[in-house]
């Protein structure tokens, strides 16, 4: 269960923000709408922990993990929480499958190739394998890096604006690959986007 | 997948400036080595030759050449001496041992040395085959003559007049291979040795022959004064002062009584033989053993100062020859480190270009579970992987060339003994390259650690 009450947070004197509580219960999805300017890349990444908040509390299972040490936070940080970006992003070097097994092994889960490549095939990428990050297509490389994401099976799975550069086709593709990869994991979505076409799509909705 | 295995993909995505970091550092590294290597073989070699030769005496001259000459065979002699004059200093009571050495004459390019069965015996080298000479004109053959001549008990060659190859060829009497030494890596192997007497006995007869009958010589003097050019010795009386046999022939050359051998033939010498020594034999030079220390402080310049003799210290020049070395072996060192310093900077610049490129991957990681300390690791790892690799590759690449140099260089100074075994002041390249790389990826390390993961994030 994700808690969270009064949460601020504050870049300089004029970027002050205060954010909605939010209150999600276990197996609930959640969509954040809102303009550009309100603060949702900053909510985002104070969920995911790589952001303190200036005050407020916020909790998961109960655990406030802001005060966690920083070497407990990012293992927290990887275990629990798989992050999706506006854009994909991977590491270049390496293959598509090396990421997804270097996510299993940055995030302490043993590196199951098997699931990986599974994973991979799942979503139409089973010829792509081996390919460099670069040598994808535009819209692999979307659904690759949800796999890189939901690979070691997060608890949350926190998703920064996946859809606002894509058409509708695209954008119902995502949508649905995310939320089926959350169910079939049992992950909790949370969707942070300015994207209205989404709304019709999630129960629960917090406006900022 | 794991930190270790990116860090190795990470290099070799960039094979560029992998490339250059790793052949700056191999080629830093390589050049110390080698010269450490030369050096060290270099004193090994003039170590292991020296085989407890505490002084030498011959003509008056250069100590070094002396030195060179007579134990290292590389140079020309200074001149010759009287064995009757040389012979009174083996009996001193501070001389443990002495070895004769008449040399002058040698067969395509490798010495014939008269001596005694002592001087192998003192180089600890025994027969591979055949046997020790018994009588004059028998020789004993070091490894690499026998090798490169593919000569074999039994066979027969000339001697030619000088050091080098081309000389006038003393084609009155031959030599035969009754004997082979085994290699020994030592100066030992290019030597051809036989007794003193063969050498007297080749100078002797010829010089006879020459002034007596003309006619059975198929030399002319003209050729036989310039062969002189490789032997030092002294041409006063502008004759033909053969190297080993520089006896005075003004008062000797009709005086056969004193030439104990029938030059008119040649004819079985018995080992008794080698007892009688004519009382003008010349030697090239005296290699003496002191029974004690003391020997030092009193013998080399008690012969300087009383007799018309030279003696050398091979221990002191040859410390006076490697402090010459010295010099430029510390210039090329100095630049060979300035190469590795300049690896470092390749080090750190291709680490700081990649790293900016890839700012967004470390804070991507970072996202996915990873520590502070797992990206440390992982830069570190890179500027560590490529100075130890450059390191270990200048090693390796050191003893190639120096294979290639042992195999190419003129067999005659082949520094024959390679090792491919680390040498002590070699293992100091090791931790220098180490913190050369570690201190390249200093700031790159830094950076990565402070990163701000919602900044890189966000500009990405």
């Amino acid at each position: 269960m994700l808690q969270s009450e009064s949460i601020t947070f504050a870049y300089d004197k004029v970027n002050q923000f205060l954010f909605p509580d939010i209150k999600l219960e276990k197996e609930e999805d959640l969509l954040i709408i809102g303009e550009s300017g309100v603060g949702k890349t900053t909510l985002i990444q104070i969920l995911a922990g790589l952001l303190k908040p200036q005050s407020g509390r916020l909790k998961y299972n109960g655990l406030s993990y802001h005060d966690l040490p920083s070497k407990e936070l990012d293992q927290f940080r990887g275990k629990h929480i798989g992050m999706v970006f506006q854009r994909p992003h991977f590491v270049r070097n390496i293959s598509i499958l090396d990421n997804l097994l270097l996510s299993l092994y940055l995030s302490n889960n043993e590196q199951d190739k098997e699931r990986a490549i599974h994973l991979l095939e799942h979503i139409g990428l089973a010829d792509k394998l081996n390919c460099k990050p670069d040598e994808l297509s535009q819209g692999e490389q979307q659904r690759a890096a949800i796999a890189m994401a939901v690979v070691k099976n997060p608890d949350i799975i926190l998703a920064d604006e996946p859809t606002s550069s894509l058409d509708d086709t695209n954008c119902e593709k995502i949508i649905t690959l995310l939320k089926e990869q959350a169910s079939s994991t049992n992950a909790q979505l949370i969707i942070i986007t300015h994207d209205s076409r989404l709304k019709s799509q999630f129960k629960k909705s917090i406006i900022l | 997948m794991n930190i270790r295995r990116l860090g190795w993909r990470n290099l070799l995505s960039n094979p560029l400036n992998t490339t250059l970091s790793l052949l700056l550092m191999t080629f830093g590294v390589g050049v110390i080595s080698l010269l450490l290597l030369l050096n060290n073989q270099i004193e090994q070699q003039l170590k292991a030759n020296l085989k407890g030769i505490d002084m030498v005496v011959g003509a008056k001259g250069s100590p070094l050449q002396l030195i060179l000459s007579s134990i290292y065979h590389i140079d020309n002699p200074t001149g010759n001496i009287p064995y009757a004059e040389a012979n009174k200093i083996s009996k001193n009571s501070l001389v443990d041992f002495t070895i004769p050495l008449s040399f002058g004459d040698s067969y395509n390019g490798f010495r014939i040395v008269g001596t005694t069965s002592q001087y192998p015996e003192l180089y600890e080298i025994s027969l591979k085959e055949g046997r020790m000479w018994s009588r004059s004109l028998e020789v004993v053959l070091g490894s690499t003559v026998a090798d490169v001549h593919q000569l074999k008990i039994g066979d027969t060659f000339y001697g030619t007049h000088g050091l080098v190859e081309g000389g006038h060829v003393h084609d009155d009497y031959a030599y035969e291979v009754v004997g082979i030494l085994k290699s020994s890596y030592s100066t030992m192997d290019q030597l051809i040795l036989t007794n003193s007497h063969s050498v007297w006995k080749v100078h002797n007869h010829e010089t006879i022959d020459d002034d007596h009958d003309h006619a059975n010589c198929d030399h002319d003097h003209e050729d036989d004064h310039h062969d002189h050019a490789n032997c030092d010795h002294d041409h006063e009386d502008d004759h033909h002062d053969h190297a080993n046999c520089d006896h005075d022939h003004e008062h000797d050359h009709h005086d056969h009584a004193n030439c104990d051998h029938d030059h008119s033939e040649e004819v079985e010498l018995s080992i008794s033989e080698e007892l009688s020594i004519p009382d003008d034999a010349m030697i090239t030079a005296l290699l003496v053993k002191f029974k004690s220390p003391v020997g030092f402080i009193q013998l080399p310049r008690k012969v300087n100062e009383t007799t018309s003799l030279q003696a050398a210290v091979p221990a002191l020049e040859i410390s006076r020859l490697t402090s010459l070395l010295g010099f430029g072996v510390k210039t090329i060192n100095g630049i060979a480190y300035i190469i590795i310093l300049v690896s470092g900077l390749s080090i750190f610049i291709s680490l700081y270009n990649s790293l900016k490129k890839r700012r967004y991957e470390l804070a991507l990681m970072r996202v996915h579970g990873a520590s502070k300390w797992q990206l440390v690791k992982l830069v570190l790892q890179e500027g560590m992987t490529l100075s130890l690799l450059g390191a270990i590759f200048g090693v390796l690449i050191s003893r190639l060339t120096l294979f290639f140099m042992t195999f190419l260089m003129d067999q005659k100074y082949a520094v024959s003994s390679f090792q491919f075994n680390l040498i002590n002041e070699e293992f100091w390249l090791f931790p220098i390259a180490l913190f050369i790389g570690i201190a390249a990826s200093l700031i790159p390390t830094i950076q990565t650690y402070n990163i701000n993961i919602p900044k890189t994030l966000s500009n990405a």
